[in-house]
């Protein structure tokens, strides 16, 4: 008994191991895979990956759109968590920003198709009004090459999320503070600067790079939503992966592995920084 | 301590049980030798699992309504069948061969073109089965280059041919009312009705498809490419056509050629919807049941161009893991059985094409074939074989899709 008093992360064990076997092998396989060319040690596939014009277009093109859509998720989600949070401490309505993150991305990007095509609702009601004269005339977000129609999706499915990760912060924060520093002199920037930041910068941060990560390697919505060319990294990836002849698998390996270590290393260097400034922040608060 | 036991247990079993290799294939090379009574006796009162594409409602109940109630009825066989894309099973198998899995999951798969090559070329079927399938032998055009030759791979006899399907286009008729004829005439059209028309994405199955009869077209014919089997270079030269085409219809297609529909599921939506005013399909009668369903309109016709459209065979094979291959073997002679055939090819489920000769069927199953009625959307069986193409390698599929990119969509 006292073991598992003393050692509360042998009860994480199994799932720890399950985690290291099944997805530790996947990645060692697919380092291999990447790595090897007829039996011999290479990097030519990440050469090859690299010089691919394709490839270059699409990590652009798909690092465009998850900085613009995280950037906007962040601040919407701030603004809201901002404005609502006293709302949201009663239970019933915390529902409201519920409802958006239990529908799948695959549903909402679906939902985009249905309502912003073209031939979709909203075009349909623009000509029924009167606003445009035939359906070709309703804006193209749907399978645009800015990628408009993935970015509305993406923003309008992490704003929740994001939610959802400040509000806990905004609960805990010391709301006396803000008196404080209103009965100084200062304006709704100066408490926002001076009393929320440092709380919620290191949730704000963390929050962002998971936004980021998932956007530039997740499929679905892309699938629905992306133009022909220049492609998401994942349409991209996937494509070279159950292509025909298999041969370029290792290269859709080399690919993965390259944007998992840009992921990795902008999470690193966050990282390094985050504890610098927390440790700053504790020396500020004189503790 | 206990608990902690407790708790390692699970994990060694499971890392015990990553170890365990079942060592069984000799019983199931002398399958293959035994008389196919015995192989239906040892069949009798065991499970089937297939793996198939589940994309099409039609085919989807024509296997669970009527497929699964008959085996079990006939040859006491549960069948299940579990959706699945190809590609996907395929990698399933790669892995478990990987892994030196001999038992696996899957009793039988549906496949042809670059998919059966991937699978004969990384040993992932078991066979040869054909010859043992007393249906195969004796209603299947042996000789027949479709029944050989798979997108140019041959088949030795790995997989069962079990359907055949050959390419058109749909239009609405109350929109369109002389559809044309040669592709000319179908660049003028697109020309006179800007934004009406799109293909899609050649990485999909119909949008490759398409581009194939073009490339057809620019060669000058398929005896060509046949003659030429995979030769870039040749291709490479003859192309040009084809790109010029392709490019001179660009500024008229569904959003000016800017992007194009990723798969045919999203081409047909625009069609239901008005978007565009065509479609297309690998399936001579699939807008059957999606007008009957009232997806497309009825007004919904097809047409062939006069150069001729593709067809090819598609086929079903029993991966070399298989649990049960007797049970396999006796559900794919049952699929290729005159009965199970025919109500595949009324439009009631899938309306689809046989795969055996006509001419070998009995008196009274031609008399049924001849009246079945496939539906207005449906050409007559005359027009169709009289255009019919063949399929060529596999590998002009890759080599089509990395050149469109750079030929089409790059070019401004």
């Amino acid at each position: 008994m006292k073991l598992f008093k003393k050692n509360s992360f042998l009860f994480l064990l199994p799932t720890f191991l399950l985690t290291i076997v099944l997805v530790g092998y996947g990645v060692m396989m697919a380092i291999s895979e990447s790595l090897h060319k007829d039996g011999r040690l290479t990097f030519q596939y990440y050469i090859d990956v690299f010089k691919n014009n394709n490839f270059i277009a699409s990590f652009s093109y798909s690092l465009w759109i998850a900085l613009v859509s995280t950037f906007f998720s962040m601040l919407i989600g701030l603004l809201i968590t901002r404005w609502l949070y006293h709302y949201w401490q009663k239970k019933f309505l915390k529902i409201i920003y519920w409802i958006p993150m239990l529908f799948p991305h695959f549903v909402w990007g679906y939902m985009m198709v249905l309502l912003f095509s073209q031939s979709g609702w909203f075009s349909s009601l623009a000509h029924r009004i009167g606003i445009i004269h035939h359906p070709d005339e309703f804006p193209v977000i749907i399978k645009d090459s800015h990628g408009i129609g993935i970015m509305i999706t993406y923003i309008w499915k992490e704003i929740p999320f994001v939610i959802l990760m400040l509000l806990p912060v905004y609960h805990q924060l010391n709301h006396q503070l803000s008196s404080v520093v209103k009965t100084l002199g200062g304006k709704d920037w100066d408490v926002f600067k001076a009393v929320e930041w440092p709380w919620i910068m290191p949730v704000l941060f963390e929050t962002s790079i998971i936004v980021f990560a998932f956007i530039l390697s997740a499929y679905e919505v892309p699938y629905l939503l992306d133009t022909t060319y220049p492609k998401m990294i994942p349409l991209l990836v996937y494509e070279w992966f159950f292509e025909g002849d298999w041969s370029n698998r290792p290269k859709a390996f080399a690919a993965m592995l390259s944007v998992t270590m840009f992921i990795f290393s902008i999470m690193m260097a966050y990282t390094s920084l985050l504890i610098k400034k927390r440790y700053q922040m504790m020396k500020g608060n004189g503790k | 301590m206990k608990q902690l036991f407790a708790l390692l247990l699970p994990i060694f079993i499971f890392l015990s049980a990553c170890s365990t290799k079942e060592l069984s294939s000799a019983p199931e090379a002398k399958l293959l030798e035994q008389k196919w009574e015995q192989i239906e006796q040892e069949a009798k009162n065991t499970k089937i699992r297939m793996f198939m594409w589940g994309g099409d409602e039609g085919i989807n109940h024509y296997m669970d309504e009527w497929v699964a109630p008959k085996l079990k009825k006939q040859y006491g066989i549960t069948f299940e069948r579990i959706p699945m894309d190809t590609h996907e099973i395929l990698q399933k198998l790669l892995n478990e061969k990987k892994a030196a899995k001999e038992k696996g999951t899957i009793d039988i798969i549906w496949i042809n073109g670059e998919n059966f090559k991937n699978a004969k070329e990384n040993d992932l079927l078991f066979g040869p089965i054909t010859e043992k399938l007393p249906n195969f032998q004796k209603y299947i055009d042996i000789r027949s280059l479709n029944t050989q030759y798979d997108f140019g791979t041959a088949v030795e006899g790995l997989e069962a041919p079990w359907g055949k399907v050959q390419f058109v286009f749909l239009y609405d008729a109350n929109k369109i009312s002389q559809p044309p004829k040669t592709f000319a005439e179908l660049k003028d059209w697109i020309k006179e009705h800007p934004g009406k028309f799109t293909y899609p994405d050649p990485t999909d199955f119909t949008g490759n498809a398409f581009l194939r009869h073009l490339l057809y077209e620019a060669v000058g014919g398929s005896e060509k490419l046949l003659k030429q089997g995979y030769n870039p270079q040749f291709v490479k030269n003859e192309a040009e056509k084809m790109w010029a085409y392709l490019n001179e219809i660009k500024p008229y297609l569904w959003r000016e050629g800017e992007t194009y529909p990723n798969s045919l599921t999203e081409l047909d939506r625009m069609y239901s919807q008005g978007e565009v005013w065509m479609t297309m399909g690998y399936n001579e009668a699939r807008a059957e049941s999606l007008i009957k369903n009232g997806t497309f309109p009825t007004s919904t016709r097809s047409f062939v161009l006069e150069s001729g459209s593709i067809g090819n065979t598609h086929f079903l094979a029993i991966p070399f893991n298989s649990p049960n291959k007797a049970g396999a073997m006796v559900t794919i002679n049952f699929l290729l059985s005159p009965q199970a055939q025919l109500e595949k090819f009324r439009p009631t489920y899938w309306g689809e094409g046989m795969s055996l000769d006509p001419n070998k069927l009995s008196e009274q199953d031609q008399q049924t074939l001849k009246q079945i009625n496939r539906g207005k959307s449906v050409l007559s069986s005359d027009v169709l074989k009289k255009h019919l193409l063949p399929e060529v390698d596999s590998r002009y599929v890759d080599w089509l899709k990395e050149n469109w990119l750079h030929e089409v969509v790059q070019k401004k």
